[in-house]
């Protein structure tokens, strides 16, 4: 089995790095470009921790092979804001104290930026449903849904 | 430049200071054991046992072996040491000739890559005689039942000790029976038969919880490196880095400072992270490859041969006068253990019998193995099983005589003072203004309204329910040591592994008590090697024991300050306090040394000045229950039975919230594992004890869309013996849902659910069973 | 995972001639979400794994004279959200909504989830009951095959192994037509059918049932249509008894098992239920659409 080369984009950097087929997305990322913030919590997309966007959308990288990214554009927790500062949904899970364990916050995080990326004036109830594919056992969402309705308030005040 | 504080303004106990770790976390840098990629890493893979129960006849590794990239094959001829009559789970690293629960481990590899590992799994032949399966506790604790156990295994209770400092005494506890009872006690108050007889009504109902998970969202993971003298380090996600150590040490039979356990961030533990489980296997194939081997459980390894909560089946019967007045309670409770010993037994009949005041009670208490994974603590052990049954039980009472549930339970509540079940008398408790507050709330107090408003215009049937549950709060011995650097600020060193955030509330206890910001304060948690002997990251009693210790060492530094001070300033050491980094004189403001100059001095070249080094090693006796009362808000689709939890309120006691944002999390977080044992979650046996739902597809973990925002309401009842009066606070919370919800559920819809989780399936057709049409 | 090789065609050509290359077996990928679970819990173990993901002809979603194309490697999310796949169609994107998360959703592709062939899958009946074709290309060209008839068993389906399915064709039901699919599932999202059931109603100009079609999953080995519930309701006027005595026929036509997502009784249970639900909904919106056009 040969390794084949993954060229794509990943956190607006241009990335070539040789892969073996039959590795995921996932890993990947966290073992050929060690990027490790998404995580492995299943394996199988039932649990999200592994959640990055691919071309801006949200995907379980767990079930991508690595490949499938070829010329496309994959973003993770890394990438969400500039070095040194944060996304404003990351200062917010900061200030209400939403990370217990914190294991399932970068894929929460991905999850809540791809919904208020296509609808910034999301609805409680709209991201509730965004990030349903989010399991968490430490926080219970509910601080987790205020710190994101906060911030999609704040985008539909022009604020943020 | 920030106003100078006085020590009545520091930001401190008390405070919702965000946790420090926060921005590692939002930006994904901070590190668990998989994360950590040493140069040469192998993989580990385990292959385990598709049988419940079986001998294991032959093993061949040679073709695993022969694979390319395979760089160690162990089985349990590899390791001499494992004893036949494995004493726990623990030590039953590989099966030597018999397999005692699908899932058990019976050789393991190290590769390469994990691609290689699993090829080389499938190429290992083993060849089993497959042996008759006890699945059902109630079959298996029958005489006659195929055997679970080597002979004489004996009952684990050490673990249980440091949950819930409440065990049964011996004289109250009878040695093991039948083949598969591998624990049993009976505790009893009065006379009740006469109870019986003497009642106007009688209820007896049977209570079942199935096996849960508890659901961390990292799998088991742990790193193991050998040097070349003979040292192991272990990074582990674990909950208590000593007692990792010290299970690896027996286990493996090597000394316990050759090993180092370094505590790497936990994703979750609950309670499951506690036991050693893949560190001696791990440390192993590290021994034998030479190198740094990586072994992390899939979901599906997780589920099948994790070690989740017991299944407990309560038979539950009551006798009480027609105006409510109790007088008699029995009880059978069967804990399901799976194929090694280590359930609390004692909980049970605590919360069974001791909630409420009843004269006469006679408790079962009964251990049962079976072919199924070995159980382990989560969050609360046997306290939601067993809260679940008697709380259930007193809503049906007071409906079936037609009395108002919370004021039922006020009448009878227990209060300190008041002898539990083991006459240990309770401590301090915030029960009853926990219950009172139930009352006063809009939701309870509208349940009426909400009810009637359910059943039409498309409306499902609506209901409220409420239960009250606790935990009595585990203790442990500890230590903490508090520093005093150079230039003022304060170091704490614990060995307690962070997993509630409560590092943040230990330096809010550490400057609070010492004198100074909480922000000159860091807290490390340290490994075995560099740590003071740190007790586990369980029981709610971090804050309780860990907090006390720090609070403790704190002082003893402030002391030990004060003393040079005195000295320095020919002061009295009663005379002084500590402002603005400054040991001041009271009255006298311009008579001061900073804090800076003391600690320079117990580290210059030729000082003869001290360092300051506060120290504590506290062991405790005196427990702090907590207790929570949670209300549900529920409605019902009448044919489909599907159910949507509208409000939720978490109600408890925590004594001092040291860190009110933390509580919260704790309080919501544990709710949402509660409402998942009530609504969702099990783990389903077929008849040959292998697992039917090994996957987080078909095992439930309630997600953002199924809850609404659980609201919290802290009450503050501060018990005499915690730091600034603190409980313990992460288990309370999980305990009461599944009660709430089967009685918000027997509102709205009419049926009683008594086996959980309550389910649209067993709601639909126990409708349907009743014919009704409401 | 086991280790495998991995082909990347960059047309459908390319991918036909390397699956016939592969005597042995090969795994078509499209989302994987289906497919990678399974080979890491080792029920697959493929030497060969072709990757789809450029394929262009796959991905295509497009309205032709009075067809709606949809190519196998569309995702759900794509048909959840088109606003193509409304109306007369709706069903479709109702079936696609429900498809796991939307970390799944934007992954899973309609012709994964059919060529998986669980009993189970969410977006067999609402293309059933629409009628769909599938077509096949293969080394001798293509075929097309009413998705009624796709299904052959247990995760089987008509498809060689140097066949795939290309896209589905969805013949227009007209303008008075509406549908509906529902399924029950202890949880809102990340969850898979206990039972799934999809109703197309047609209404003829005089306001009675000219069409009907349900459609039912995880009662039986394959998705199945509900034909005597179908029969009842042909040329009448649909009423709320007719629809009651169609979803009692409904239940006659669905043989559930018992496993750990629900009883036989209660699958029955909720075929009736889910039955009414969407006839009592196609029937709305039909008559909405029907007015809408008028």
């Amino acid at each position: 089995m040969k390794k084949q080369v993954l060229s794509c984009t990943v956190n607006d950097e241009a990335v070539e790095v040789l892969v073996r087929p039959y590795t995921t997305l996932l890993d990947a990322l966290r073992e050929d470009l060690g990027l490790t913030g998404p995580k492995e919590g299943c394996g199988t997309g039932d649990c999200g921790a592994c959640t990055v966007h691919l071309d801006g959308k949200p995907v379980a990288s767990c079930l991508m092979l690595a490949m499938q990214a070829r010329g496309r554009s994959v973003r993770t927790i890394e990438g969400l804001a500039k070095t040194g500062q944060l996304h404003p949904l990351q200062d917010a899970f900061v200030r209400h104290g939403v990370p217990q364990c914190g294991f399932c916050i970068p894929g929460v995080l991905m999850a809540a930026a791809a919904v208020l990326a296509e609808n910034p004036k999301a609805t409680e109830q709209e991201i509730r449903y965004g990030i349903a594919g989010n399991l968490c056992r430490c926080t219970g969402y509910t601080k987790m849904l205020t710190a994101i309705t906060e911030v999609a308030g704040a985008s539909a005040r022009g604020e943020g | 430049m920030a106003v100078m504080k006085t020590t009545r303004d520091i930001k401190g106990v008390g405070d919702p200071i965000p946790r420090a770790d926060g921005r590692e976390k939002v930006t994904g840098a901070v590190q668990y054991v998989a994360d950590i990629q040493p140069r040469g890493l192998l993989h580990a893979k385990l292959l385990r046992s598709p049988h419940a129960h079986a001998k294991i006849v032959r093993i061949d590794t040679s073709k695993a072996k022969a694979l390319p990239g395979v760089r160690a094959v162990i089985t349990a001829k590899d390791m001499p040491q494992l004893k036949k009559k494995a004493p726990t789970r623990a030590h039953a690293v590989l099966a030597i000739d018999r397999v005692v629960f699908s899932g058990q481990p019976v050789a393991a590899v190290a590769a390469d890559e994990l691609a290689i590992a699993e090829e080389a799994l499938d190429l290992i032949e083993v060849e089993y005689q497959v042996l008759p399966v006890a699945v059902d506790p109630l079959k298996s604790m029958q005489p006659g039942a195929p055997p679970v156990a080597e002979a004489g295994t004996e009952a684990d209770t050490s673990e249980a000790l440091a949950h819930s400092a409440v065990a049964l005494t011996s004289s109250e506890t009878k040695p093991a029976k039948a083949v598969n009872i591998s624990q049993q006690a009976t505790v009893k108050r009065g006379d009740v038969a006469k109870g019986f007889a003497e009642a106007d009504h009688i209820l007896e109902k049977t209570y079942r919880v199935p096996m849960v998970h508890q659901g961390y969202l990292e799998p088991h993971a742990v790193l193991a490196q050998w040097d070349t003298v003979g040292n192991l380090t272990l990074w582990a996600s674990t909950q208590g880095s000593f007692n990792t150590r010290s299970e690896v040490a027996d286990v493996l039979e090597i000394a316990e400072n050759r090993i180092k356990v370094i505590p790497v961030e936990c994703g979750g533990g609950f309670g499951g992270k506690i036991r050693a489980l893949c560190e001696p296997i791990t440390a192993e194939l590290a021994r034998v490859s030479g190198k740094p081997v990586r072994y992390v459980m899939t979901r599906k390894e997780e589920l099948e041969a994790g070690m989740p909560a017991p299944q407990v089946i309560i038979k539950l019967k009551t006798g009480v006068k027609r105006d409510g007045t109790l007088l008699a309670l029995e009880a059978d409770t069967i804990l399901d253990t799976g194929a090694f010993s280590g359930t609390v037994l004692a909980v049970s009949a605590v919360f069974l019998g001791s909630m409420y005041k009843w004269p006469a009670f006679e408790i079962r208490g009964m251990e049962v193995l079976t072919h199924k994974p070995s159980v382990a603590a989560y969050r609360a052990p046997g306290a939601p099983q067993t809260i679940f049954a008697i709380e259930s039980h007193m809503s049906q009472i007071a409906r079936e005589l037609g009395l108002d549930p919370l004021e039922f339970r006020m009448r009878h509540l227990i209060q300190e003072g008041d002898p539990m079940v083991n006459n240990q008398p309770w401590q301090s408790n915030g029960a009853k203004q926990v219950l009172a507050k139930v009352g006063e709330h809009p939701i309870w107090k509208g349940r009426k309204e909400w009810a009637a408003s359910g059943g039409k215009d498309g409306r499902g049937l609506r209901g409220t329910g409420f239960a009250l549950g606790g935990w009595l709060g585990g203790l442990q011995p500890t230590s903490a040591t508090v520093r005093l650097n150079p230039d003022g600020s304060l170091n704490v060193l614990t060995g307690q592994v962070d997993i509630a955030g409560t590092n943040i509330s230990l330096a809010q206890i550490a400057a609070s008590a010492f004198g100074v910001d909480f922000d000159q304060v860091k807290i490390t948690t340290g490994d075995t090697d560099s740590a003071p002997l740190t007790g586990l990251s369980a029981g709610s009693k971090t804050i309780y024991t860990v907090g006390s210790a720090v609070l403790q060492a704190a002082q003893d530094a402030r002391r030990q300050t004060f003393e040079i001070a005195a000295k320095e300033m020919e002061a009295s050491v009663h005379d002084l306090e500590i402002r603005d980094n400054k040991v001041v004189v009271k009255g006298a403001p311009d008579k001061s040394v900073t804090l800076a100059s003391i600690g320079k001095k117990g580290n210059l070249y030729m000082s003869k000045v001290q360092p300051v080094l506060g120290t504590a090693t506290p062991a405790f006796s005196q427990q702090a229950p907590g207790f929570a009362a949670q209300i549900a808000r529920v409605e019902v689709d009448p044919d489909t039975g599907e159910t949507t939890l509208h409000d939720f309120v978490v109600i408890q006691d925590v004594g001092k919230a040291i860190n009110p944002l933390g509580v919260e999390g704790q309080m919501q977080g544990g709710a949402v594992q509660s409402l998942g044992i009530a609504m969702t979650e099990g783990l389903m046996f077929d008849d040959s004890g292998r697992l039917m739902n090994p996957s987080l597809l078909d095992y439930r973990k309630l997600t953002a869309a199924d809850l609404p925002n659980i609201e919290t309401i802290i009450v503050e009842v501060p018990s005499p013996s915690g730091p600034f009066g603190a409980r313990g606070v992460g288990e309370p919370p999980i305990v009461p849902a599944p009660a709430a919800i089967a009685n918000a559920v027997e509102d709205a819809a009419g049926v009683r659910i008594t086996e959980l989780p309550v389910t649209p399936e067993r709601i639909a057709l126990a409708r349907a069973a009743k014919g009704n049409a409401s | 995972m086991r280790r495998f090789d991995l082909a990347l065609p960059e047309s459908l050509e390319d991918c036909l001639k390397t699956l016939a290359g592969k005597p042995a077996g090969a795994k078509l990928l499209a989302g994987g979400t289906d497919l990678l679970p399974q080979m890491k819990n080792g029920l697959l173990k493929p030497a060969w794994v072709v990757d789809l993901s450029r394929v262009a002809e796959l991905h295509k979603l497009a309205v032709e004279g009075d067809e709606l194309h949809i190519g196998a490697a569309v995702t759900a999310r794509a048909l959840e959200l088109d606003p193509r796949v409304a109306g007369r169609y709706a069903s479709i994107a109702e079936s696609g909504a429900l498809v796991g998360s939307v970390q799944v959703r934007n992954l899973a592709s309609v012709g994964g989830n059919l060529c998986n062939a669980a009993p189970s899958a969410d977006m067999a009946p609402p293309l059933i009951a629409l009628d769909a074709l599938a077509v096949i290309a293969g080394p001798n060209g293509r075929r097309r095959v009413l998705l009624a008839e796709f299904f052959t068993g247990v995760r089987r389906t008509v498809l060689g192994a140097d066949e795939l399915l290309v896209e589905l064709v969805v013949p227009d039901p007209g303008a008075r037509s509406g549908g509906n699919y529902l399924r029950h599932t202890p949880r809102r999202e990340l969850d898979i059918a206990v039972v799934g059931v999809a109703s197309q109603l047609t209404l003829g100009a005089d306001g009675r049932c000219a069409k009907a079609r349900i459609a039912l999953a995880a009662v039986a080995p394959t998705p199945v249509r509900a034909t005597a519930a179908e029969q009842a309701l042909q040329g009448q006027t649909v009423t709320p008894e007719l629809i009651e005595r169609a979803a009692g026929l409904a239940v006659e036509a669905a043989k559930p098992i018992a496993d750990q997502r629900g009883s036989v009784e209660f699958r029955r249970h909720l075929t009736r239920v889910l039955t009414r639900r969407t006839l009592t909904t196609a029937l709305a919106r039909a008559g909405a659409l029907a007015r809408a056009s008028a």
